[in-house]
């Protein structure tokens, strides 16, 4: 009994203190994060299925916990009450319309309730209230989802399988895809293919040298066409044009009438012989007009400013022909 | 009638224990010799319980981190880590290796007392040796196994800690945290209740053994060795029914 | 009963022992059986032990000598007969009246059965632990003095038994038993297993403390140097019989060859 001593039972002491301390400070963290000490309050939801939810799960709050499931029971078959303790700090936060809906907390951890907050005001819950609860897509309702999609799937490739097997069993498309002379044939319309577009490209080009010419008022039919009071005029006068043709048939039509019925001044102008010789002086003097029209023509052809746009082109136009020319590859 | 030595041994030691709780119960109480042996028992045993528990959780978190990486799951290591200590190795290492030490002292110490009458002596000299050498062992190991059990998971952790920031920075406020998550009143307080029974059935059992040890050296060193051997086997039949029972209380 | 002077065990014969015969016994042993299973150890044994007087037991080893004494101590219990112990049937006693009694019965054990655990001074403190026996610190230490004075080893108080020698645990564990003062001693083979000088020593110590003490003692043994030197009556014990009961010269007298083979 000498080992007995005071210092011992000291010693003896401190190692049961610390071991309960640990003890003791752990189950206070737990309690603590279970809200068993903070004031709480009890506030209810309603759901059709929890998903497993046990009690003592986690509420979360925009993703922080602020209590905890107390209770679950049936209501009936189909409403489950989930009765949650909620600590009284965010009761300002948790308003009457927020929604709980069943989560999990990462892809396999434990079956939560979040608690969303909704546009709109509404006054903070209050104890005993009940929160309006919704199911999210659960697992089941995805997977169920998933299982159209599969069928779809399977729908999609049966009808790929059976398009190949007709482009195995067809022996036109083999004939096509083994023929050598077609491939040259189709190198050859290729190569043409390109000197086309080339063409095309040179006169693409050219088009839009023009245009790049008569847009900066290059020529004179850059002036007439950058002009747009002549424009306006041009459809004026087509207009009139327009109005004197329709003018025109009427009047042939009246003509024709009164040819035909023998009847009016036109029967009486084609009986006239007189008449019909005015005409036609009036028809020779108008072919004279247009002699005159061709010669002026021919003169602005001449013209300084015209000439050498219209050289221009003609050469191009030759180049082009040259290097179309199969043989002239290099 | 067949003898059964298993069922007479489990018979006996079931009388041995409506004994200690007849007796154990009733004045006059041996407190200095059960603060002694709560001393050697529970105080002297600290510093294996320790070194076992630091070095079981940091053998833990740095097994565990390679197939956690695996998953992309490193942050979960101080929860499993925390969860796998608390639950289940923190008691059963601790037990086992209390009852390593303290069983096979006890039945040794017990049954060389036998041997030797000391034990006749002290009934001779009027003190209930069942009295003095059981209850007092019994209820030390009773009531100091949880405590070992809660200092070597508070080592294990805090080893755990260690152990994480070998290989990367924690802070010990987000190590905490991270257990505290994942663990519930559930996983704590049965973990913690069950080592009371492994502390009761290692003290009974080495002092069932050394009590009543056959005569010679012989028999003392087979009531060291059953004594440790027995009580390991009884401490994992206990986690069993602790387990199931549990589960039964829907605390798993 | 007038003891002869030149049979004397010690030189200082103490006139206490003188015949007040017959004494009150204070320890009766009445046809008495103990067997385990098939072996029968004790058959109808009967022993009646005096105040003030030291009766030997004299058995072969394995005889039933030790089942006899842990019979009269409590540790076993006979399976018929009846043993009274200062007036008392030890056999129908309850737990604290068998405490009780054993406080006035002291018993050394072949082994000694010294607290291993504990120093000089804790063993002989042991059993004053009960809780009618409770001394204060100074009394304690003038009782240990005593004790280990009367035994010839004031200073090892603070030892533990490991450290002492096979002659010394001997004395340590008479010391234990006489602390209480009781007034019967049973002896278990006091001098197995010492060498003959020590054996002697312990033999004189057992008379000096029925001296001081006046305590009746019931001695086991088949030494026979002890018997002599302690015996003033000699019980043999043959096949769980008390086969005969004399002084130690009567018997060594005697024609018997049964009785004879043990003093040869």
């Amino acid at each position: 009994m000498s080992q007995r001593t005071a210092a011992n039972h000291v010693r003896l002491g401190l190692f049961v203190l610390a071991g309960l301390a640990c003890l003791v400070v752990t189950l206070f963290l737990l309690g603590r994060q279970q809200n068993l000490f903070s004031r709480s309050m009890t506030v209810q939801a309603d759901f059709r299925n929890v998903s497993g939810l046990l009690t003592g799960n986690n509420v979360r709050l925009g993703g922080i916990p602020v209590g905890t499931v107390r209770r679950i029971q049936l209501v009936n078959d189909s409403t489950v009450r989930v009765t949650m303790n909620l600590n009284r700090d965010v009761q300002p936060f948790v308003r009457r319309n927020t929604v709980a809906t069943i989560g999990t907390d990462g892809l396999v951890g434990n079956t939560i309730i979040n608690l969303a907050a909704q546009p709109g005001a509404a006054p903070p819950v209050q104890p005993g209230d009940r929160l309006p609860g919704s199911n999210p897509v659960g697992i089941d309702e995805m997977l169920s989802t998933l299982n159209v999609s599969n069928r779809n799937l399977i729908g999609i490739t049966q009808d790929l399988r059976q398009i190949t097997r007709k482009l195995n069993g067809s022996d036109a498309l083999w004939q096509l895809l083994g023929d050598q002379g077609l491939a040259a044939d189709a190198r050859r319309s290729l190569r043409s293919m390109a000197t086309a577009t080339a063409r095309l490209d040179a006169a693409a080009r050219d088009v839009q040298q023009l245009t790049g010419g008569v847009r900066r008022g290059r020529g004179v039919a850059g002036y007439l066409l950058t002009d747009t009071a002549f424009a306006g005029q041009l459809g004026h006068a087509t207009r009139q044009l327009a109005g004197t043709s329709d003018t025109l048939a009427a009047t042939l039509a009246g003509l024709k009438r009164q040819v035909q019925t023998k009847q009016g001044p036109l029967n009486t102008l084609l009986a006239d012989t007189a008449f019909s010789r005015q005409l036609r002086q009036s028809m020779q003097h108008v072919e004279q007009g247009t002699a005159g029209f061709s010669r002026s023509m021919e003169a602005l052809q001449h013209n300084v400013l015209v000439r050498g746009y219209l050289k221009r082109q003609q050469k191009k136009q030759a180049r082009a022909a040259l290097s179309a020319r199969p043989g002239a590859q290099p | 009638m067949p003898n059964y030595p298993i069922l007479a041994e489990a018979g006996g030691m079931a009388h041995f224990a409506g004994r200690f709780f007849r007796d154990g119960f009733r004045p006059r109480y041996e407190v200095s010799e059960w603060l002694y042996q709560c001393y050697v028992i529970g105080y002297q045993s600290l510093p294996l319980v320790g070194v076992t528990g630091f070095i079981m959780g940091i053998v833990l978190t740095l097994q565990s981190r390679p197939t956690m990486a695996q998953f992309g799951a490193e942050s979960w290591i101080p929860a499993m880590v925390g969860l796998t200590i608390i639950r289940e190795m923190g008691p059963i290492i601790t037990a086992l290796i209390f009852a390593g030490k303290i069983g096979s002292s006890i039945g040794a110490e017990l049954g060389s007392m036998r041997v030797t009458e000391q034990i006749d002596a002290m009934e001779v000299s009027g003190t209930n040796p069942f009295k003095y050498l059981v209850v007092t062992r019994v209820l030390a190991t009773t009531l100091m196994l949880p405590v070992l059990t809660l200092l070597a998971d508070a080592i294990a952790l805090y080893a755990s800690y260690i152990g994480l920031n070998m290989r990367g920075v924690t802070t010990l406020a987000l190590f905490v945290n991270n257990v505290l998550s994942r663990l519930a009143f559930g996983d704590v307080l049965p973990a913690f209740i069950k080592t009371f029974f492994f502390g009761f059935a290692v003290g009974l059992i080495g002092c069932y053994k050394g009590f009543y040890a056959d005569k010679g050296t012989e028999g003392v060193g087979q009531a060291a060795n059953s004594a440790v051997v027995v009580s390991s086997l009884v401490i994992f039949i206990l986690d069993l029914v602790a387990v199931q029972l549990t589960g039964l209380l829907g605390l798993n | 009963m007038q003891p002869d002077p030149s049979l004397a065990p010690t030189p200082a014969a103490p006139p206490a022992r003188l015949p007040v015969a017959p004494a009150e016994p204070v320890l009766m042993v009445e046809h008495v059986d103990k067997s385990f299973g098939d072996n029968h150890v004790l058959r109808d044994f009967s022993l009646a032990l005096h105040r003030g007087e030291n009766v030997v037991v004299l058995g072969k080893s394995g005889s039933g000598k030790s089942v006899l004494i842990k019979c009269i101590i409590g540790l076993l219990l006979p399976d018929a007969g009846r043993i009274t112990v200062l007036g008392q049937d030890v056999t129908g006693l309850g737990h604290q009246q068998m405490d009780e009694l054993r406080a006035r019965v002291g018993f050394l054990f072949q082994s000694n059965a010294l607290y291993d655990s504990m120093t000089v001074r804790e063993n002989l403190l042991f059993p004053l632990r009960r809780h009618w026996l409770r001394h204060r610190r100074a009394e304690e230490d003038a009782l240990v003095r005593e004790v280990l004075d009367d035994v010839g080893l004031a200073h090892t108080a603070t030892l533990m038994p490991a450290e002492l020698s096979g002659g010394m645990r001997k004395r340590i564990a008479l010391a234990r038993t006489l602390i209480l003062r009781p007034d019967i001693i049973l002896y278990d083979e006091p001098t197995t297993g010492l060498d003959p000088v020590t054996s002697r020593e312990i033999s004189h110590l057992i008379r000096a403390v029925q001296q001081k003490y006046n305590a009746s003692a019931l001695i086991i043994s088949h030494d026979m140097s002890c018997v002599r030197l302690t015996a003033d009556r000699v019980a043999l014990l043959l096949d769980g019989r008390c086969y005969a009961d004399g002084r130690y010269e009567e018997l060594a007298a005697s024609a018997d060859p049964r009785i004879h083979e043990f003093f040869a």
